[in-house]
């Protein structure tokens, strides 16, 4: 198809295509207003505030009116996917955005001079991130990486009198533009060799190219493409060996925006993870009969040491330490390894139904994994505003002097540790599951380990916060009705697969989400 | 049947006392204060309403079977957990009893417990009580029914721990909760093998003869067998039978109320329930009836043998309830319909006339100021009148004087295990008879000892007057404790007549809950009552003997029980030390497990935490060796890492995809 037919194929398509992108023009919208805002009134925190989330509601409310109306096409010419994955993606991550504004109440995070800044860096990665999820075309699929990358980066580096923020800054920077050029060398690799950049079709033809009249051939070119692009992805999940920005820019970030990059950065870069393998193994599994094929046992096999690995590595380094948010960050790398784990099950397994349960549940881990990990980084950063202090060091006999806190931190860590009833749990289970039904039982030992090694820093960050001695020179302060509220909600959510309907409830969301993906 | 409302609204019964409970709990301490007792109330009240008139439906119904889809709770593959309810003649029938006694024991407890310390914890730990026991008695799933099964005995464990700063409260509670423990295994265990075996946990189809029933009979004897055992093990421990009855008397820490409620009438009759309705696999299960008769008969004597002797007022009590949970478990053994509906009707008949004598007690001790000793009363029926003649009411139903309710339950089982053919069962008709005549004697005694006669005691007597002069905490038996008392000696009396007489018995109501045609058993009732004629005046003979012979012995002063006493020595100490039961289980059980407990201690200390010790070693040398020299914050070094991850991955898979 040249320059002409693709134009003219957007233009007929472009008013039911800016319809199904209106979630989407919302941000963009607020985005705007902001820069205009910023323009008059140079001061100021409430009202970019209240616009920023404003701005979020307005786009979940419209996200949630698409994800009612079930609406499931190819828009703007084959560049994004309007599908059930989409809807759940940007329900997920608009919904964040909504609770990083809210927590950004609580903690005062921007200067009232930034503040603009902020939530305009905020929205801006929110919404490449959704384009991460929805996009089925190598160039929008790049375009959508940096779109989330840029801001990160900016936020990243966004305490500008810490020199560790700018270091931070500079050398996630420095790793991103570096795995971004690997991706897109792989995707122009891909592009070239088989004439196409649009997803689905990219994968019949790799088909049809892999089964020959002579058997099975896979061409070396086409190995080099799918590792470079997948290589420039697991940056962004930051998987072992391609981790080591994540422990850096967290320590040097504030503990907000860190929280903000462990879960909506990373839940992106999964969600186009599995859009991108399950879409091209698909129908290369299909046309062998669901029979496996070297193409995609090598690739679970890789995806599956990467996940053993990171999840691994990620934990046996957070047991060093010390800094609360380094050992979140390790915290994260490790749940990263885990979210792997079901991917590469999920292609080395034979049979669509796997398929489908096996991406359901990282969707499911997703959800729980907001829950537990964004009230870890909340509860750090709240600390923060009190004391002063991320220094685990300083946390002694924290339960004296703000229970909740104490509290709610407990709930969040033994969630992210998995124990039973914390949803955690439920959603490590089903990783689990998955595992020992799709036989890779040398992950699932690897992945039980690993929840025994994670419980000892969890807990250790627990006993100084409940059983040491208080450290003497910190006052004790109360929470405000707001902070109260935030964080019932988030143990809540923590306790919620309790009850009667919401574990089938959520299931039912994710297996929906996928079974949509699947569909050419 | 299904689109009545009191059947498809029936989850309201249980749903309604938790929120009395929650309700109680969060604003009962700060706010309602001395009003605590009135959401419970609300609740029970509001329960035994809406439940009569369920009975009221199934009664008048075709086809008198529903289960009432509630929530669903989650789907796991093949494992589905709902909260699931199922209504028919027995859940209606136990339902009724549950909230009905519940909600006059309520009203009674609101008197009893005023100004206590925990006024409000009480009747939310009731009321939570009444939501699990309602629960535990509607469930269609063997899974819900554990659930519920062991939030009755949470209930338990803290209302016998009330008074949680009295050490031999807190041990009775840890007592009650260890023993269930014991049952409650094997009660898991037949759960599992149900599932295992059937790969069903609902009611519908575990009990449907074409399913459940018959994959435990194809999966072989052996296995239905132990199903049932296992199942029963749980109801030995939840219903106090022999050799786990030890804990009940004890339970007798709790208030009295608590005692009335819980430890008489509904939660201990749930093991009676539960074996009832498994009727259907107990039938079919071999050896198994023969093991629940002789339990049931053991436990029935032993503890009627050793109410005999004991001075504590509700301890008698206490090894009374033990004994006619027996009596149940005897009818239960037998192994048909006919056994289950003469076991649940004593259900019935026992929870009000068992309820009002603790009640009774309850009132007797607000006098003497908390005494206990029957030694130490006497004469109290001219302070009490209203105490005095109920009890006497629920006494002489207990003994099974003629025509009260007790008489026609109790005799409903005698005749039934008499009719069955077999020795054992022969032998335990004969059993039941002499443990009848025991039993009108040991309440007979209880009875004169507290009632008649004069005080034995000064101190005590001057507590007494003391309690019915002083104006300054009401009179001594005000109308909210006296309805209560009053309602249920109207019931202990007439119950058993009107069902028996007016109804023809629960046989023709219960048969509906089995799925057996009403007239296919019309014939075989008819045959019960042609037996029970003679057995009838059998059992009124020797009530009326045993209490001839409690008057003889107690109604006056009398030399008799001192003598009786020396001249039988052995028998006697037997009974007052309870045949060394507790001894025993000392020696046997808890010895053991201490010893065991100190080797896991050690074993724990050496072995597991040299295990964990070593483990968490692993990070520490990781950290190290690897983490410290990699990430040493270089930027050429991070990216040629990454290069080199890079190459390797690529070569890696270029290698293993040319190899394969």
């Amino acid at each position: 198809m040249n320059l002409t037919e693709v134009f003219e194929v957007v233009r007929s398509d472009i008013g039911s295509s800016l319809r199904a992108f209106l979630p989407e023009l919302a941000l963009v919208a607020t985005i705007l207003v902001l820069l205009l805002v910023r323009l008059f009134q140079r001061q100021g925190t409430y009202v970019s505030r209240a616009l920023a989330l404003i701005g979020s509601i307005v786009a979940l409310l419209l996200a949630l009116e698409q994800y009612g109306a079930g609406l499931h096409r190819e828009i703007f010419g084959g560049m994004l996917a309007v599908d059930g994955y989409t809807h759940f993606f940007r329900l997920f991550l608009l919904a964040f955005a909504v609770l990083m504004v809210w927590l950004t109440m609580l903690t005062n995070m921007p200067e009232p001079e930034d503040a603009a800044d902020f939530f305009v860096l905020l929205l801006g990665a929110t919404l490449g991130m959704i384009l991460m999820s929805s996009s089925i075309h190598l160039l929008m699929l790049f375009m959508a990486v940096e779109m989330a990358s840029l801001p990160s980066y900016g936020l990243a580096g966004f305490l500008k009198e810490s020199r560790r923020a700018g270091e931070a800054s500079l050398k996630y920077v420095v790793f991103g533009a570096g795995a971004s050029g690997i991706m897109l060398y792989g995707m122009s690799l891909l592009a070239g060799r088989f004439g196409t950049a649009h997803l689905p079709t990219l994968a019949e033809r790799i088909a049809q190219s892999v089964a020959t009249e002579h058997g099975v051939v896979i061409e070396p070119i086409l190995v080099a493409g799918v590792l470079l692009v997948l290589v420039g992805i697991a940056f962004k999940v930051s998987a072992v060996p391609f981790h080591f920005w994540c422990p850096d820019v967290f320590h040097g970030a504030a503990a907000e925006v860190a929280g903000f990059l462990s879960v909506a950065s990373k839940g992106a870069a999964l969600a186009l993870l599995s859009r991108f393998v399950l879409t091209l193994a698909y129908p290369v599994l299909q046309a062998f009969g669901f029979a496996q094929v070297s193409l995609t046992q090598a690739l679970a096999l890789t995806l599956a040491v990467l996940a053993a690995v990171t999840a691994t590595y990620g934990n046996l380094a957070a047991y060093a330490q010390t800094n609360l948010k380094r050992l979140l960050a390790y915290s994260t790398i490790a749940h990263a390894g885990y979210m792997l784990m079901p991917i590469a099950a999920a292609i080395g397994s034979s049979g669509r139904p796997n398929f489908a349960t096996a991406v359901d549940v990282v969707l499911f881990y997703l959800v729980v994994y907001l829950f537990m990990n964004l009230g870890a980084f909340a509860v750090v950063a709240l600390i923060r505003n009190a004391i002063g202090s991320e220094d685990l060091s300083h946390y002694g006999g924290l339960i004296h002097r703000n229970p909740l806190l104490t509290v709610a931190m407990a709930v969040f860590l033994l969630s992210l540790t998995g124990i039973p009833p914390l949803a955690g749990f439920v959603a490590k289970f089903r990783i689990f599951v998955v595992l020992y039904q799709t036989g890779f039982y040398w992950l699932l030992a690897v992945g039980l380990a690993n929840t025994v090694f994670s419980l000892f820093y969890y807990v250790k960050v627990l006993r100084v916060m409940i059983i040491d001695e208080p450290v003497p020179e910190t006052p004790a302060w109360q929470s405000n009705a707001l902070a109260v509220a935030f964080h019932v909600l988030l143990i809540v959510a923590n306790f919620a697969l309790l009850i009667p309907g919401v574990w089938n409830g959520l299931q039912d969301i994710t297996t929906g989400a996928v079974a949509t993906l699947l569909l050419p | 049947m299904s689109d009545s409302i009191f059947v498809q609204y029936i989850w309201l019964v249980p749903a309604v006392s938790l929120l009395a409970a929650v309700i109680t709990a969060i604003a009962g301490n700060r706010w309602l204060k001395q009003q605590a007792w009135l959401p419970c109330m609300l609740a029970a009240a509001f329960g035994a309403v809406w439940s009569a008139l369920a009975l009221v439906v199934v009664a008048q119904a075709d086809e008198p079977v529903a289960f009432v889809p509630v929530l669903e709770w989650l789907t796991v593959s093949d494992l589905r957990v709902a909260y699931e309810l199922l209504v028919d003649p027995l859940s209606a029938l136990m339902l009724f009893m549950v909230t009905f006694v519940g909600s006059l024991i309520v009203a009674f407890a609101s008197w009893y417990m005023a100004h206590e310390e925990g006024y409000a914890r009480f009747f939310s730990e009731v009321a939570l009580f009444l939501f699990s026991m309602t629960s535990l008695v509607l469930v269609a799933n063997l899974l819900m029914l554990y659930v519920f099964w062991e939030l009755v005995g949470l209930c338990s464990y803290l209302l016998i721990g009330f008074y949680y700063t009295r050490p031999c409260a807190a041990a009775a509670a840890k007592k009650a909760f260890v023993v269930n423990r014991i049952g409650d295994f094997g009660f898991a265990l037949g759960i599992f093998l149900i599932w295992v075996t059937c790969g069903t946990l609902s009611y519908r189809q575990v009990l449907a003869v074409d399913q459940g029933l018959q994959q435990l009979t194809a999966a072989g004897p052996a296995v239905l067998t132990t199903v049932c055992l296992l199942l029963f093990c749980g109801a030995v421990g939840k219903s106090a039978q022999f050799p786990l009855h030890v804990w009940l008397p004890d339970a007798m820490e709790g208030p009295t109320p608590v005692s009335a409620l819980i430890h008489a009438a509904t939660m201990v009759t749930a093991g009676v329930y539960m074996v009832a309705r498994f009727t259907p696999l107990f039938a079919q299960a071999a050896g198994v009836g023969t093991v629940v008769l002789v339990i049931g008969c053991v436990t029935a004597f032993i503890a009627a043998f050793t109410a005999l002797t004991q001075t504590d007022f509700k301890r008698i009590l206490a090894y009374s309830t033990i004994s006619q949970l027996g009596y149940m478990f005897m009818a239960l053994g037998i192994g048909t319909v006919a056994g289950a509906v003469a076991a649940i009707f004593h259900v019935f008949t026992h929870a009000f006339f068992k309820a009002l004598l603790f009640l009774g007690s309850g009132s007797v001790m607000h006098a003497t100021g908390g005494e206990l000793n029957v030694w130490r009363m006497g004469g109290l029926r001219k302070y009490l009148p209203v105490t005095h003649w109920t009890f006497l009411c629920a006494a002489l139903a207990l003994a099974g004087f003629p025509l009260l309710s007790g008489f026609w339950s109790k005799d409903a089982i005698l005749a039934t295990v008499w009719q069955a053919s077999g020795a054992a069962t022969q032998l335990a008709g004969a059993v039941g008879l002499i443990t009848a005549a025991l039993t009108a004697f040991y309440i007979g005694r209880a009875y004169f000892l507290v009632f008649w006669g004069e005080p034995r005691d000064r101190a005590i007597e001057e507590q007494v007057e003391h309690y019915v002069r002083d104006e300054a905490h009401g009179p001594p038996e005000p109308l909210i404790m006296k309805a209560p008392l009053i309602v249920l000696a109207v019931g202990s009396v007439l119950v058993g007549a009107v069902i028996a007489l007016a109804f023809g018995g629960l046989v023709p109501f219960l048969a509906g809950a089995y799925g057996v045609e009403p007239l296919a058993h019309a014939t075989a009732e008819h045959d019960a009552h042609g037996h029970a004629w003679g057995m009838m005046l059998l059992s009124a003979v020797v009530a009326l003997a045993g209490l001839g012979l409690a008057y003889v012995f107690y109604g006056q002063p009398s030399p008799w029980p001192d003598r009786l006493a020396e001249q039988l020595a052995p028998l006697y100490r037997i009974s007052v030390n309870k045949f060394w039961l507790d001894e025993l289980g000392l020696i046997l059980v808890v010895r053991p497990m201490l010893a065991i407990a100190a080797a896991c201690r050690v074993l724990d200390n050496v072995l597991v935490d040299g295990l964990v010790h070593a483990v968490a070693a692993v990070p520490a040398w990781f950290a190290r060796l690897a983490l410290r020299p990699m990430h040493n914050g270089l930027v050429p070094f991070y990216a040629l890492a990454m290069l080199l991850g890079l190459a390797v991955i690529l070569t890696l898979v270029l290698f293993q995809i040319q190899g394969g």
